[in-house]
Parts: C-alpha cells; structure tokens; sequence
C-alpha cells in the first residue's frame, strides 16, 4: 500500500490493472495492523487503518458515557431540572382548601395518565385561590402556600431526590382558610358582568371573609391537562385581564372613599375636631375653593344651602371643598404618616402578593412628598395621585370599624397534615387611631348612610335591620365612566364585618358599589345567622 | 407421540430435500451465540416483568406480589425468538459457508431495542396494537429480508454492472424526498407515497455504498494517480475529484433541503472513509475533512436550524427546558442511570405518561438503555457494534475483488458510523442529530435498510469460491444485451 510505500521512500508509479496485486502489501505495516490486513486485495491495510479510526471512535463513546454516568452523575440527578425530580413533585397530591366552614373549595381529580390536577368548587374562588397547573405554574393562595399544599418542605434537592424512594414521600397540608364560600359567591355574583372587587373581613380578626374579583374564570379548566393551554391562552389574550386578581394587585382611585383616611390623619394629628367647620365653605359651593389658583369643586351646595358643615356633616354630604382644606391644614406630613400606619407605602402583610396603595408620587418638596398644595388638597378627598388597592381600602374600614386597631388580614386558619394542624390566630399591626377618633368617624360614617343628607349619596348600602356604616366614593378619571367605591362595616354597634366595593367605570358610588355593598350585608347576615 | 411419525417426517423432508438439492450445513457457533441471546433477552425480559409488578403494587398501595417471575409481553418476545431461530433454520438448511457471528448480533441488538420498545408506553407510536407489535412486525419482516438476502444473493453481477443506475435510482429518490417529503419536526424526512411511507435517507444510505462500491473498485488506479499538485497535496487528475464534490454538494443539499444532518453526515463520513479504503490516500481524508469544516461553517452561518443544533451542543445547559430540553434531559437519564443502571422499566420517569425525552424511542433509544442498564450495558451495546463492524471488515479483507471488499466494508461501516453518530449525539460529544441507532430504535424504514445491509454481508462472506464476473471492457454490457436478446 502506499503507506508503506511511503515509508519506503516510493510512491506507486501508476496505475495497477484491477484484481492484480500491489507489490510489498503481502508485509504489514506495523503490529497495529490486524492479521488480515493486506492479505489478498490492496485494501486491507487501509481496512485496518479504518477499524482502528472507528475503534477509537467507539473508545471516545465508552469515555463520554463514563463521564456523564460515573463523573457527572451525582451533580445531574440532584440537580432540580432532573426528570425523576420533575415527576416526584407532578404526583404530590396538594392538599385540599376548605373554607372556615368545611365546605371544600378545592381538590384533585387523576388525569388518564394518572397523575393529580387541581378541582376547583366554584369559579368565584379564581381570584383568591389562583390556579395550580403544571404547565404554568401557580398563582393565588395555591402560589402562596405552594411549599405547604404540595408537602414539598425541603428546598434540598438531596432530600428531594430521594423521598421518592420512600414509601409515601410527601407531606401535603390541607388548608382551612378564613373564606366563606357562600359570601364569596354573592360578592361575585353581585359584581356581576362589571369589573370589579369586594372584600368583606372580620375586622376584630383580620379573617378575610371574602376576596373577589371579576371577572372571574374557570380554575379548574386551566388546571385540567386537557383544557389547560387552551385556556390559559385565552385568559392571557382577554382584555377584561381576568387573570389579575383586583382584590389586591388592582390599583385604582379611591375617590371620597379615601376621606376616612384623610379623617384619621386629621383627627388623629390635631390638626381637625369634630367641630371644625370653615367659614368660607358655603360660599365655595357655588364657584369652588381657591387655593394657590386652583379651583376645588363641589356637587352638593343644593342640599346644604348656607349650612357651615362640621366634620360629621362634611362626611355625610362628602364634602370636597371641607375635606381640601382640612388636607392643608394637616400637611403632607401627618396624611402620608397616617396612611403609612394603616398599609400605605408597601406591600401589605398578606399571604398574597399584594400592589402597593400610594397618597402620591412622592418626590416633591412639601412634607409627605406632595408636589404643592393643589396636590395634597385633592389628595385629602382621594384624587390627585392617590392610588389604593380595595384590600387597603377595606382594611380602614376595619380599623375604624375596630377602635381604630388595624389586624393583620390573613387568609388561612389551619394547616393540617400528617405532622399535625398549624393554626393561625389573628395579630394586630398596630394602633392607628386612638379609639375615640375611630369612633368619631365611625359615627360620620353611620350618618353617611343612614342621615337624612347621606341617605341620597349612599342610600343603596342600608339594610333593613342591621346599622351599616360606610363612606362611597365617585372616582373621576381622566376619561370614561368615574370608579364606584363604597367602604364601611356592620353592624354599627359591635362591627363583625367590613367591606370594600369598588367597580371598574360603572359611574357614582350610589350608583353601583353602594347597592353591592348592601346585598353583600344582608348575605353576611344570612351566614351569620344561618 | 410416537417415534414413527416422527421418523417418518424426517425421511421425508429428507427426500424433499435431496430432491431440490438442499444439503443443510450444520452451524454450531451460531446457535451456540443464538442461545446465549435467547437466555439474555430471557432474563431482560423477566427483570422488566418484575420491576413492572412492583411499580404497580407501590402505585396502588399494595404488597409486592410473591411470584414476581414474570414475563412482560411474552408473545412478542416468544414470536421474535422464533424468528430468529428459524432464520438460523433457513440459513442451515441453505447450506452456504456464510458468517455465522451477524445474526447472533443483530438479533440481540434487535432484542434489546424490542425490549425498549415493550417497555416503553406503547401509544408513543405504532399502528398496529402499540410500539413494540409494531416494531415486532418490523423485525420479523427485517429477518424475512436477512433470510432471503442470505440464501438468494450468489452473484453481484446486478449490483457493480448497474451503479449508474443504482446512482440514478438514488437520486431520483432523494429529488422525490425534496419535492413530496413532508416536514416532521422541521426536517424533511419522510416520504409517503400511497399508504407507505418512510425515510429515504435509510435506502440511500444502501444505495450510496453499491454505487460507491462500483465506481470506486473501477476508477481506482485512476484516483491513486497524482497528475494534480494543490500545495502540498498531490491529487489525482481533476474530472477524477468530481465524484467527491458530487458527494460533499449532495451531503450540502440534503442539509439544506431536508435539513437531515445525521443522514448527511452519515453520507460524507462513509464516503471519505471508502475513497480512503480504496485509495489508502490520506489526502483526500484531510481534504474532505477541510470541505467538510468549510460547508459546516457556512451551513452555521447560514442556516438558524443549523446554528441552532450547534449552539444547543456548545451548552444547552444555557436554555434546559427549551432548546436544550431534549440533549439535557438525555444526560440526566445517562446520570440517573450510573454504572450498573436502574434496571429495565425501572428509570425513564414518567411525566404526564410519556418518557422525560421527547423522540425517545426513535433518536435516544441510547440514552434511555444508558439509564436502565448503565454504563455496563452501552459498552456491551456499542461492543455489539465494533463486532459488526468487525466481522463486516473482515468479510472486505476476505472478498475475491476490489467490488466487494468496498461494499463490504461500506455495508459495515454505514452502521457503524450511523450507531456512532447518534451515540455521541446522546452523549454530546458531537451535535445532535435524528438519525436511528441501528436495529434498536423504533421504526420500519431503518431497520428494514439495515437489513439489507446484514443480509447482503451475510451473502458476500460466503467462503465457496465462486468464479468472479470477467473483468468489465468497453462495450460489453452491449454484448451481454445482444446474447440476452439471441
């Protein structure tokens, strides 16, 4: 061949006539060469040459697989990308949810491959239990208290790997929430086809009663392997945005709802009594209340006339132009520090994630952050840059609704699973106002639905029987229909439950969230009653 | 029953016999290795039986049953031993002096991808009752074809006389490929014509080393002659060289056009190393090779399909449950499986039903035996294959003329090569491509081409000498013609 040609020092001069030997391959190369190589025809020392090119390459084969199944192996089955990981944690069966009552709001179905999807009991839940799917992950209280529900304790991928190869390796928590399902479908089926919120809670406790959003969706139908993609694409295309739960990530314009906060910062600081009244009020009805030539406005001057309002009556007729300058005279400062103490400013402690409620932009040079004194002038009666979630809205109604103490809000009661039950009790936050004030406002805040004035702004929330309290809201917007809010608690005399409404550009706040507000009250008396 | 019947019988197929001339030849080395493969897929065949028990008693709850001797799919492994005897029957009864190490080989290559395939949930694919009946059927006819290739094949005179033919014929098929192919996972694989359909790129494979055997037995004193200086290469004369740029252009638009990589690679690499078998010039293996890295690179520059495969095996750790999904879900199963294996059903955990890599039973039927029998068993596995190749050089170094030792060696190595290139493919030790590892995976098409391959291998090592075909001059296809026709 002409390897050893080479060798040699020759080259093959031409051409050899087919079958006929070349000369010198009867000899081998080397000991390399197999036995049979060169034996017959001139190929065979190439023959050799190539079984040993794919010898090697078989050699490298065996090395790689050594490298990934004996070097590499304990690194990759630990890692969490792992299948065996992967398939451990698909065939947990979550725990189930109930509500505080036991009627169980959540549980599994086995698809035809055997493994666990999530079953939801109504759809009304969507915005507060989320979804648990395994194509798209977790959201709501199924996000929240994943690690719990799926018994997946461990952060240790160690650990993990291995419990698959214990007899029963998980220990999912069943979870008791503070939710009363049939609450939570009133509220959703008051909302209605509007977009919107409610939330009702016990503000002696911070048990969230009630979480709703709408629109709301079918969980159960993301949660199913076989409707899941389907669904969920057309959730994510909605423009109604089902898949944001309003309750706590919504952020909207509180309108005169906000006038309670602004009264807890007023009150609180000083800066007001309950009989503070401003002189030039009546006359301000008419063409607004100049301030640093800016014109408030107000919409009420046909039913108080030249009446002069004090604080009580300010609330019941929803006065702008007294909630303005009441909003000067505490400054920026004592607004923003009140706020602060009921929420405002940061994430809520909540077992979701929830947006945060602002009473401005911050930045400017007035105390508090407000830009100027237009800012924090309409600020106090819940414009300008105040933004709140219903959530926040609804947890001052609680703290006014309980002598001014604001509970932490909370959704779960018990966790249980084989390792026991975990209960949760409530927790205060804090004092924001003194008791005295909170009752003060509280009485505003009866006047304002039940008074001979406030009956006309917020009459849809009174109930028959039952003294509510609360404060509507009209929140205009830059264009389309104003939010509708109302917030407030009942029964007056022992507050059990409080309530925030808001419903997306549906116009007044006697108009929409008032009348829910009342619906919602009396099925809060059915429950407690029933 | 008693032994006259019996007796009886035996006379008379002893007469049927001498009557059609058969004198059977007694091959004990073959059924020798047939059994110890029937024992082997046996035992495979009961652990997995086993395991299956146990896993459904731990998912019901249950106690582990006391008898857990049993076997998964027993009809299916009873009928493929069956035919694998009966082909030993056939090939004794043929009384040909042929190789006896092939079928023992395949067989247990075939078993354990059959084993996968019972193992494996059965409505990955498959028309008939599942994966493993129809990868059954596939097998039995695959022995049908090994059989008749074996004991049918005497003269190649069809073969070498019409390679531009056989070219032609391959040609056309890879044109039909590109015009009627249908586009499965973004490659354009497979043709269906009428109710059949398949992967051309399997016959090609075939086609392409009984050309190749022709014309390079033919021309090579020509290509071994250095008329041509490039730099330091010495080359033969040019129009010479044109079969190789036919080759590289041909490998070039099978990428582009059906976006196959792995049967292009194929393509090329068997080509270089048969030009190299035939010319024992190294040149022209440096050459290709530097063609080679020149059309890579463009094709990379080029082609998104192709970056992306590369990109995936530089790291596809970067992307591991998109683009890298499937290379890094294959490591882990090699990781889960670690030296000795998780056992037979034991590994590939099941998510939503399916296996943790998707395309297992077609492109990571290696990494799925990597898991459940370790890196013992793919030595084993890959040690099967250099004995395939090895026999299949051997039958080369053993041939009676340039033509079929290069189609020999072509035939063994288009498999080798092949289980080569799928294996680091799984192992990534090169990128990925969708190409079958020989008689394990799951699909008609491959193991129908592959066995063609053994069937003929096994009719070339026939050690009867048989006057060869004279050598070819001009005009003599003429003649043959004009004698057929007198």
């Amino acid at each position: 061949m002409t390897g050893h040609e080479r060798a040699g020092g020759t080259r093959p001069s031409g051409r050899w006539p087919i079958g006929q030997r070349e000369p010198g391959h009867a000899h081998p190369v080397s000991g390399s060469a197999p036995s049979w190589a060169g034996r017959r025809i001139g190929i065979g020392a190439a023959l050799g040459r190539v079984a040993l090119a794919l010898a090697f390459a078989f050699g490298s084969l065996a090395l790689g697989a050594g490298y990934w199944q004996v070097i590499e192996s304990d690194n990759l089955s630990n890692s969490g990308d792992d299948a065996a990981v992967i398939a451990a944690s698909r065939n947990v069966l979550r725990g189930e949810i109930f509500d505080r009552d036991g009627v169980r709001l959540a549980w599994n179905k086995l698809d035809k491959n055997d493994e666990p999807y999530r079953v939801y009991a109504s759809d009304a839940l969507s915005g507060v239990l989320g979804y648990s799917t395994r194509q798209f992950g977790t959201s709501g209280l199924e996000n929240a208290w994943n690690a719990q529900l799926s018994g997946v304790v461990s952060a240790d991928p160690l650990r993990e790997l291995t419990r698959k190869f214990q007899a029963d390796p998980s220990d999912p928590e069943a979870l008791r929430t503070t939710l009363v399902l049939q609450l939570q479908e009133a509220a959703v089926q008051a909302l209605g086809r509007t977009r919107g919120a409610v939330v009702m809670l016990d503000p002696r406790t911070g048990e969230v009663l009630a979480l709703a959003s709408t629109p709301d969706y079918d969980a159960s139908a993301v949660s199913n392997p076989d409707t899941s993609a389907k669904t969920f694409d057309q959730l994510r295309r909605d423009n109604r945005a089902p898949l944001l739960p309003r309750a706590t990530q919504g952020l909207y314009v509180p309108g005169s709802s906000f006038k309670i906060v602004t009264s807890m910062a007023a009150l609180g600081s000083g800066a007001i009594s309950p009989a503070t009244t401003y002189a030039d009020q009546p006359r301000s009805e008419k063409n607004g209340w100049l301030i640093d030539g800016y014109r408030v406005r107000d919409a009420h001057h046909l039913f108080t006339g030249n009446t002069v309002l004090d604080y009580r009556q300010a609330i019941e007729v929803s006065c702008n132009i007294y909630f303005a300058q009441t909003g000067v005279r505490t400054g920026g400062e004592a607004l923003a520090g009140y706020a602060g103490r009921l929420g405002f400013g940061a994430a809520l402690p909540f077992d979701l994630p929830t947006e945060v409620s602002q009473v401005t932009n911050g930045g400017g040079p007035l105390p508090g952050g407000f830009a100027d004194r237009v800012e924090l002038a309409n600020a106090a009666y819940g414009q300008a840059e105040v933004l709140v979630t219903p959530l926040q809205m609804a947890l001052a109604a609680a703290t006014i609704a309980n002598d001014g103490t604001l509970m932490r809000p909370h959704l779960v009661l018990e966790a249980t699973g084989k390792a026991g039950t975990t209960t949760i009790g409530p927790s205060a936050i804090g004092q924001v106002v003194a008791p005295g004030i909170a009752h003060e406002i509280a009485a505003a805040m009866r006047l304002a639905v039940n008074g001979d004035w406030g009956r006309f702004f917020t009459a849809g929330a009174a109930v028959r029987g039952l003294v509510v309290a609360g404060k509507s809201g009209t929140a205009e917007l830059g264009s389309g229909q104003p939010h509708s809010w109302f917030v407030g608690f009942a029964p007056y005399d022992n507050p059990q439950v409080a309530i925030a409404v808001l419903v997306e550009h549906s116009g007044g706040g006697n108009v929409k969230a008032s009348p829910i507000a009342g619906q919602l009250f009396r099925a809060w008396r059915t429950w407690t009653n029933g | 029953m008693t032994a006259a019947p019996v007796t009886a019988g035996l006379r008379a197929v002893g007469r049927e016999a001498r009557r059609l001339r058969i004198t059977p030849r007694f091959r004990g080395r073959e059924l020798t290795l047939l059994v110890i493969v029937a024992i082997a897929l046996i035992v495979g065949d009961l652990s997995l039986g086993a395991t299956r028990l146990l896993k459904e008693a731990q998912l019901a709850g249950d106690q582990p049953p006391p008898d857990l001797a049993v076997l998964a799919a027993p009809a299916i492994l009873v009928i493929y031993l069956i035919g694998l005897f009966a082909v030993h029957g056939a090939l004794v009864l043929a009384g040909r002096r042929t190789d006896q190490i092939l079928l023992p080989t395949v067989g247990l290559l075939g078993g354990i991808g059959l084993l996968l395939m019972i193992r494996l949930p059965q409505d990955l694919a498959g028309r008939l009752g599942g994966l493993a009946q129809t990868q059954l059927l596939w097998l039995v006819i695959g022995l049908t074809i090994v059989v008749l290739l074996a004991i049918a094949v005497r003269n190649d005179v069809w073969l070498r006389r019409y390679k531009y033919t056989w070219a032609a014929v391959g040609v056309g098929l890879l044109l039909l490929t590109f015009v009627f192919g249908r586009d499965i996972n973004g490659a354009r694989l497979s043709l269906t014509i009428g109710p059949f359909s398949g992967q051309p790129s399997e016959l090609l494979k075939v086609i392409l080393v009984v050309f190749l055997a022709g014309y390079l037995s033919e021309n090579r004193p020509l290509l071994q002659e250095e008329s041509t200086r490039l730099g330091p290469f010495r080359l033969p004369p040019l129009p010479y060289l044109a079969p190789m740029v036919a080759m590289w252009a041909i490998a070039l638009g099978i990428v582009i056009v059906q976006r196959d990589l792995g049967a292009a690679l194929l393509f090329f690499a068997v080509f270089l190393l048969l030009l190299y078998v035939s010319t024992a010039r190294f040149s022209f293996v440096v050459l290709g090779l530097a063609a080679f890295v020149v059309g890579a690179g463009l094709l990379y520059f080029v082609f998104d399909h192709v970056r992306t495969r590369i990109d995936i095996w530089v790291d596809p750790f970067a992307d591991p449950t998109g683009a890298g999904f499937q290379v890094v879900q294959a490591l882990h199963a090699f990781a889960r499986g670690g030296l000795i294996g998780t056992g037979l059903g034991a590994g590939l955990p099941s998510i939503a039903g399916r296996p943790p890599i998707p395309a297992l039973h077609t492109d990571f039927p290696f990494a799925a035996l990597g898991e459940e029998l370790g890196l013992v068993g793919i030595l084993a596995v890959l040690g099967l294959y250099l004995v395939l190749v090895e026999r299949g050089l051997r039958i080369a170094s053993a041939a009676q003329d340039e033509f079929r030792a290069i189609l020999a060696a072509g035939l063994s190595l288009v498999i080798g090569v092949q289980a080569f290139i799928i294996a680091a493919g799984n192992l990534k030790l090169i990128p990925l491509t969708g190409i079958t590892l020989p008689f394990v995976s799951y699909g008609g098409s491959s193991l129908l081409a592959n066995s063609v391959i053994v069937g003929m291998l096994i009719a070339l090592s026939e050690r009867t000498r048989e006057p060869l075909p004279p050598p070819r001059r001009p005009g003599r296809i003429r003649r043959l013609l004009d004698r057929g026709a007198a």
